[in-house]
Parts: C-alpha cells; sequence; structure tokens
C-alpha cells in the first residue's frame, strides 16, 4: 500500500533528472529542502538527542557496548561447534512449533472473519457494531502474543493449548484488519448482482463478496503464519510448548553447542517458511491465468492441504477440538481477575519500567539505523562497491531476518546479562533485518540520473553517495524507521519475559504471583502505550507523503 | 417455463394506458404511480406513473442524471421509493417486507451496463448464481450446485454463444463477452421481467448492437417483459415497443415506438419547458 506512494513521490522528485536520459550529462542535482524537509532535519536531530538520553538511561555507553562485544564473541565461542543431542526430540519440538504457527492462524481466521464482516464499513449491520469490532480487533493487536500466552498459561496450565490461542487472539489484530480491508476495497457490483436475484444477507455476502477477497485473505494468512512462526519459537520460554523449551533448556543447563544447534535449526525453519509465504503470496499476485482448470486444481489441492494440516495440527498436539471451547470460561475468569485494573500498588517501579521499555525501543531503533544505513548500502547493487560486497551484505541481511528477535534477545541475555542492555542490542541487531533490506530495495530503485551527474562532473564514491544517492532515498528510510520504531516498542514490551528489561518482566512476575488487577493495570499501560506510538508513527509517515 | 403469476385484485385493468402498443392486454407487469424518489435533498423521481404490460419491450430514454437507473432500481426494491406505489408482478414492492422483496426478485432479472460478475469465477460459476434464489442453503463453488442446475446453466451459457467459455475465468473475457455471461446469468433466474440498465454503454459500437439483438431475441422467445434504458435512440427505435422519457425526474414522453420519428425521441434531449427552464 505504501510502495506506490513513495515510488510515486520519488519519481516526482527526479522528473528532471529522467528527462535528460541516463548518459546524459544534464542531469540536476537534487534540489535545496523545502520547509518540510527542514522541520524533518530538526526532528531527525531530536531524534537523535532523545536516543542518546535513552542510551544513557538503560546504562548502554560505548564500554557496555565494547565489553558487550566481547562477551557475545566468547558466548559464541563457548557455542562452537553447533550440535544437536537428541535429533527425534528436537525434530518433534519443531514440529510441534511449526504446527502450532499453523493452527493459531488457522483459529485465527476463523474468528477474524465473522469480526471482519463486522468491522467493514460496506457490510456492518450498524455503524456501532463496526465501532464495537474494529476496538476488539484493535485490542487483539496491540496486546502482544506473549501477554496473552503467559496469562493464558496460568488459566489453563503449561502446553500448547495456551500457546496457540494466544497466537490466535493477538492474530486476529492484523487478520482482522486485514480482513476487513479487502471487504471495504470489493466491488459492491457484483454483491449488488447477487442480491438482485433474490437472496439474503448472507448469501448475497458468501456469493458476491467472498470470492472478491479471497487471494487478499489468503495472502493475509500466508503472511501471518510466517509472522506466528517467528513467536512460536519461543512461546516455550513461558511453557507454552514448542522448540523453545527446548532452547531455554539448553541455557539454562548452559549446554550452549546445544542452544546454537536449536537456534540454527530455527533459523532454517523461520527463513524456508519465508520463502514458501514469499511464493504463494506471488503465486497470488500472478497475472490471472485464462484457464480455469488448473487454477481450480491448484486451488483444490491447497485448501486439501490446508485441511489436512489442520486436522493433523489437531491430532499431534493432542487438542481436543471441543477444549477450544470449554477453555473459554476459564480463560475469561482469568481476565475477569484483571479487573479492575491496578495501576498504584507497584510504585514508581512500573513507570520506570515503562520509560525503560521506551528507551529500549528508541536506543534499539538507533541501533538498527547506525547498522543499517552502511549495511543497506552496501547490499545495494548499483551502489556496492564490488558484486562479492553486496552479496555478503544481502547474505548478512537474510540471516539476521531469520532470527526472531525474542531468540537473539535471549542470546544477548546468555551474553551480556540479565537488563536492558541486552535487549537493546538484540532489538537493534534483528532491526537490520527489516530496515538492511528496505534501505538495500530503496536504494536500488532510485533512477540512475543524478548519480551519473554527479560523477560527470568528477564526483568520487563517497560524493556520489552523499550528494545524490542517500538524499533520494531518504524519504523512504525515514518512513520504514518510524516504522520500525513502532515495531521495536511493540516487541520491547515483551523482553522482559526473556529478562531483557522493560515492563516485560514486571507482567511475568505479576502473573507468576498471581497478582491479577497488576497484570490488568500492566496490560493497559501496554495497549495504550502501543496505541499511541502506532497512531503517532502513522501520523508522522502521512505528513511525509 | 413461464408461470401465470397471481394478480391480486388491487391491481385494477383500467389502469392500463390505452394508447400503447399491447403485446398482451393483460394486467401489466409493473405498475407505477406517483413514484418519488429522493436522495438527500436532490430529488431523483417526481412523481412518476408508468404501466408496462406482459410481454412488452420498454425503452427509457432521457439525459445522464434524469432519474432512469433510480427508476430501474426502484422496480425491484434495490431502491425503496420516498412516496408512490409500484406493483411488480404482484407484489407491493413499496411496501415489501425483506422476505417478499427477496421472492420477488428471484422473477426480476437485473443487467447491469458493469456487468457486475464477480471476475474471479469462472463463467459457469457467475451463471449459477442466477439460480441462488431458487435453492436454499449456502453454495459455493460448482459442485455445490445440483447437476441439473449446472447443465440448466450451460445450456444458458451455449445460448448466449459462449459454450467455449464456460469454465473460463470471467474476467478474461470482453465487455461484449461478459454482458453476455450476464444475460445468461438473468436466463438462469427464469424471470418475467427483466430490467436492463445501460446494457450496452460500456460496449464498442458492434458489440452494443450485438448484445442489444442477444437480449431482445432471448427476452421476446421467453415472452419476457422488459425495461431498459437505452443512450442510442436508433437502438430504441429499432426494438423497443414503446419509448418513455424522463428528464429531471419527470416522465415527459410515453409513445408507442411504432410511428415514432427520431426527431420525436430526440426532442426529450432538446427540449426544456418554459417552466422548467424559470424554476
Ligand atoms: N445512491 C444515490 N445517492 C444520492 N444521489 C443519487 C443516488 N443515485 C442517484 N442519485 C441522483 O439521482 C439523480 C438521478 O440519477 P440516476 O437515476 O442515476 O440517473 P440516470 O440513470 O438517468 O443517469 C441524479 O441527480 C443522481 O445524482
Ligand atoms: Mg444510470
Amino acid at each position: 500500500m505504501s510502495a506506490p506512494t513513495t515510488r510515486e513521490r520519488r519519481d516526482g522528485h527526479n522528473t528532471g533528472a529522467h528527462n535528460t536520459g541516463g548518459h546524459s550529462t544534464g542531469g540536476r542535482l537534487p534540489p535545496p529542502p523545502t520547509p518540510q524537509q527542514r522541520a524533518l532535519r530538526w526532528i531527525a536531530g531530536g531524534s537523535v538527542l532523545l536516543a542518546l538520553v535513552a542510551a544513557s538511561s538503560i546504562g548502554l555507553d560505548l564500554p557496555t557496548l565494547i565489553a558487550g562485544g566481547e562477551d557475545v564473541a566468547s558466548l559464541v565461542e563457548r557455542m562452537l561447534p553447533p550440535r544437536v543431542d537428541d535429533p527425534a526430540r528436537i525434530a518433534a519440538l519443531t514440529l510441534d512449533t511449526v504446527l502450532m504457527a499453523f493452527l493459531g492462524t488457522v483459529l485465527a481466521t476463523f474468528l477474524s472473519v465473522p469480526l471482519a464482516f463486522l468491522a467493514a464499513r460496506t457490510t456492518t449491520p450498524h455503524p456501532a457494531v463496526a465501532t464495537v469490532a474494529r476496538g476488539l480487533i484493535t485490542f487483539c493487536r496491540a496486546v502482544p502474543d506473549l501477554v496473552f500466552a503467559v496469562l493464558f498459561v496460568r488459566a489453563l496450565g503449561l502446553g500448547v493449548l495456551p500457546g496457540v490461542l494466544a497466537l490466535a487472539l493477538h492474530s486476529v489484530g492484523m487478520l482482522g484488519k486485514l480482513f476487513a480491508d479487502a471487504i471495504e476495497d470489493a466491488d459492491p457490483g457484483p454483491r449488488e448482482a447477487v442480491r438482485s436475484v433474490g437472496v439474503g444477507p448472507l448469501r448475497e455476502l458468501l456469493n458476491g463478496v467472498v470470492p472478491q477477497v479471497v487471494p487478499a485473505w489468503v495472502s493475509a494468512f500466508v503472511y501471518r503464519v510466517d509472522i506466528n512462526l517467528r513467536t512460536s519459537v519461543v512461546l516455550g520460554f513461558v511453557g507454552a510448548g514448542g522448540i523453545g523449551f527446548a532452547l531455554q533448556d539448553a541455557l539454562r543447563g548452559l549446554v550452549y553447542p546445544k542452544a546454537l544447534g536449536i537456534v540454527a535449526i530455527i533459523l532454517v525453519v523461520v527463513a524456508a517458511m519465508e520463502l514458501l509465504s514469499m511464493a504463494v503470496r506471488r503465486a497470488l499476485l500472478a497475472p490471472r491465468n485464462p484457464r480455469f482448470e488448473r487454477d481450480r486444481v491448484v486451488r483444490f489441492l491447497s485448501g486439501g492441504a490446508a485441511l489436512a494440516l489442520t486436522v493433523f495440527a489437531f491430532v499431534r498436539l493432542g487438542i481436543d477440538p471441543l477444549a477450544l471451547v470449554t477453555s473459554v470460561p476459564d480463560l475469561l475468569a482469568v481476565a475477569g481477575r484483571t479487573f479492575p485494573p491496578d495501576l498504584t500498588s507497584l510504585g514508581p517501579v512500573l513507570w520506570e519500567a515503562l520509560l525503560q521499555t521506551l528507551a529500549i525501543g528508541l536506543v534499539a531503533t538507533a541501533i538498527g539505523v547506525v547498522l543499517s544505513l552502511p549495511l543497506g548500502l552496501l547490499a545495494a547493487r548499483n551502489v556496492a562497491p564490488h558484486p562479492v560486497v553486496h552479496a555478503a551484505a544481502r547474505t548478512t541481511v537474510l540471516v539476521v531476518r531469520a532470527v526472531p528477535e525474542l531468540v537473539l534477545a535471549v542470546i544477548l541475555v546468555a551474553a551480556v546479562g540479565l537488563g536492558p542492555v541486552a535487549g537493546a542490542i538484540a532489538l537493534g541487531i534483528g532491526s537490520i533485518g527489516f530496515l538492511g533490506k528496505l534501505v538495500a530495495d530503496a536504494v536500488e530503485e532510485i533512477p540512475a540520473g543524478p548519480a551519473e551527474a554527479v560523477r560527470s562532473v568528477g564526483g568520487g564514491w563517497w560524493k556520489v553517495l552523499f550528494a545524490a544517492v542517500l538524499p533520494q532515498s531518504l524519504p523512504s528510510v525515514v518512513g520504514s524507521t518510524l516504522y520500525l520504531l513502532d515495531v521495536n516498542i511493540r516487541t520491547s514490551t515483551i523482553l522482559g519475559i526473556v529478562g531483557a528489561g522493560g515492563v516485560g518482566f514486571l507482567l511475568f512476575e505479576a502473573v507468576r504471583t498471581l497478582r491479577f488487577e497488576v497484570v490488568g493495570g500492566i496490560v493497559l499501560l501496554v495497549f495504550v502505550v502501543v496505541l499511541l506510538i502506532e497512531r503517532l508513527s502513522g501520523w508522522i509517515r502521512a505528513q511525509l507523503t | 417455463m413461464q408461470p401465470d403469476t397471481v394478480q391480486p385484485d388491487t391491481v385494477q385493468p383500467d389502469n392500463v394506458r390505452p394508447d400503447t402498443v399491447q403485446p398482451d392486454a393483460g394486467e401489466p407487469v409493473v405498475r407505477v404511480r406517483g413514484l418519488t424518489k429522493e436522495f438527500d435533498g436532490t430529488t431523483a423521481l417526481a412523481g412518476v406513473d408508468l404501466d408496462v404490460a406482459r410481454g412488452e419491450l420498454l425503452v427509457l430514454l432521457g439525459l445522464s442524471g434524469s432519474g432512469k437507473s433510480t427508476l430501474l432500481r426502484c422496480l425491484n426494491g434495490l431502491h425503496r421509493p420516498t412516496a408512490g406505489e409500484v406493483t411488480v408482478a404482484g407484489t407491493r414492492v413499496d411496501r415489501a417486507s425483506g422476505r417478499e422483496l427477496r421472492r420477488l426478485r428471484t422473477e426480476v432479472g437485473f443487467v447491469f451496463q458493469q456487468f457486475n460478475l464477480v471476475g474471479r469465477l469462472t463463467c459457469l460459476e457467475n451463471v449459477l448464481i442466477g439460480g441462488l434464489g431458487r435453492v436454499r442453503g449456502p453454495r459455493y463453488g460448482v459442485t455445490t450446485y445440483s447437476r441439473a442446475m449446472r447443465e440448466e446453466a450451460l445450456a444458458h451459457i451455449e445460448r448466449v454463444g459462449l459454450a467455449d467459455h464456460a469454465y473460463q475465468r470471467a474476467d478474461t473475457l470482453s465487455g461484449g463477452q461478459q454482458q453476455r455471461v450476464a444475460i445468461a446469468r438473468t436466463l438462469m433466474q427464469r424471470p418475467q421481467l427483466v430490467l436492463a440498465d445501460e446494457p450496452v454503454a460500456s460496449l464498442d459500437p458492434e458489440n452494443s448492437g450485438a448484445v442489444m439483438d442477444l437480449l431482445v431475441r432471448v427476452c421476446a422467445e421467453e415472452g419476457l417483459t422488459v425495461v431498459c434504458t437505452l443512450h442510442q435512440v436508433d437502438l430504441a427505435l429499432g426494438w423497443a415497443h414503446r419509448l418513455v422519457g424522463l428528464r429531471s425526474g419527470e416522465k415527459v414522453l410515453d409513445r408507442p415506438a411504432a410511428g415514432l420519428t427520431r426527431d420525436d425521441a430526440m426532442s426529450i434531449y432538446r427540449h426544456v419547458e418554459p417552466a422548467e427552464a424559470l424554476a
């Protein structure tokens, strides 16, 4: 959705350069800053300052960083060579993890479809219903999956069921929104045609709307499975099943080579899932196929596979489908005990933890930018000084992308000890996977004109970089950075669950000690913070375009 | 094929206008009295009276914005009238309940300017949708319809000349072909009345003629009543039994096509009543 707008903006910005043609020497340098760009510079300056303050507030300074680097190096040394002690058990846990991610997404889909119809402006029975449905969806999105998991484990006991339910509920936040957006984008014409053959409202939606939105829904589903897999690998840390349990075990027992073996497996599985998800989504976007038969076979087979996998997941994970219903009263009971939310009994500790959460998110984003800019530039084909550099940088980005942030956080906690520094560095490194790729893609997309122009007046590599490449890719990089900040603050609210600082630790403690009103208070705070940051980042990004 | 509709006592035969060509002089399929439709502020229809006899092919002419689409939509209840009476096939559309409206719509086909096919579905699936009104329960995909219905749908597809394209996605067809599929979908409804809203306005002239030809031919063969809005006066004069002109939501022309000249018909576009100009 944002891609076309960035492209338009870039194109508009460079029409002069385009017109002069690739090899002409008459290209223009980027124009002088507009007032808006000047304001952006002030914001950028302010953010740098804020990030520095935040860094010092969580005790992250240069000596700590250097010492941290040494700690990580020594940990990695102790981790090598990676090994898998009990392949059968690890394989089984890995399979469970993948199935949990899948099943959680399937359940989320079942919850999201009716909610989306109620929430979509074009299909809701009443605007008030739409508001309530949208509110529910937003709530699911703003409460992190691990927070749901911690609570559900309390309510239902250790096992995969609370993990699956947590993934499902949080995923409703994304799927419900994307499903509803797709419904609102659907062409009203076919729907009217179905209505005018004389069917009631339900069949009007089924036959007039659903066929139109299926591709968007499937795409969102597949994307969400990919995201949920990244979370499902750490669910074991809170007792909600899967491979994370084995990882935690290995780290607790200081069996580092085993831990690295598990991390490597996670990495491979996550990367494979991302490739699969990308392939499916690309196939969905592929130009429509005039011959129906092949489409139908593909649809039939993939539908059958999804159904079979769902059944297999239930059987393999030992979840009684009825338990999905019978567990609801227990879940509601725990949810009920979080009322009324208690924001006071923890005193200033709560507010300090909240500030720390924000600081971690901010510092992590700053680290992410500092690391991603050079890496992303080197990963861009048109800037990298040598193809080997380009390949190496791209690979680094891809590998980091495959490591879930929380797994990184767990490793960093093992290396540098408990606390916000581990969390900030973990999220910062993790940001490369997102931002590094975006920088590289943005730079590769910029037209060659201005760079040619700088080169033609005798500018070298650095000069081309600063006079032509950076200014052109800046707007999209700033937009992505804001989005990254949003994501990082969201994640930093749960870092505490693995001991990496922030408000998540208090939450985990409150659940452990059964102080549910405090849990309610913290969830409420996380909800508000996530929502505010999301709105703020969205607003600033809207100002940029 | 056409079931005889029960005509309620409220419809009086003497409302049939004596000056119209009557392919069937029985009771009118459509009976409109004082129909007014307002959309917050704008008056789309202002007190329109209209009767359409069984088997009649009536063409509505008028500038864009004159209320043609609104009139058609009031006939199958896609719009609810602000005032006036609308009786279609014996059902009082203006005060029908949801259930009554749905029952009525199963007997009223609607052909849209933009075809309104579900692009991702095949022609066959789109045509089958036309039969949804007479089966119960959810249907999704060809296999959920009975064999008889599938065969009927294929027959309609063949009838509109698209037998080779039955299993092709609708959005891969040309505009003319898509409108043919829409006509097949309407036939699948086994309607007694067909409403067509500028069915050929999105097509090139050659396709316009062919599609209009098809629509008129199948409707005549089935003895269907047709109310069709058109832009092309020549097409209208060629096919219609009767022409009705609308201007600013009012009926300004209602005459049999026989004996009507092109200039007579064109007058509704050009002529402005002095009273209206002053208003
Ligand atoms: N759904 C609607 N909401 C508001 N105004 C409408 C709507 N549909 C039609 N109108 C208005 O009613 C008038 C008649 O429209 P329409 O029946 O579509 O004319 P035609 O089909 O002859 O072009 C126009 O002024 C149009 O703007
Ligand atoms: Mg119209």
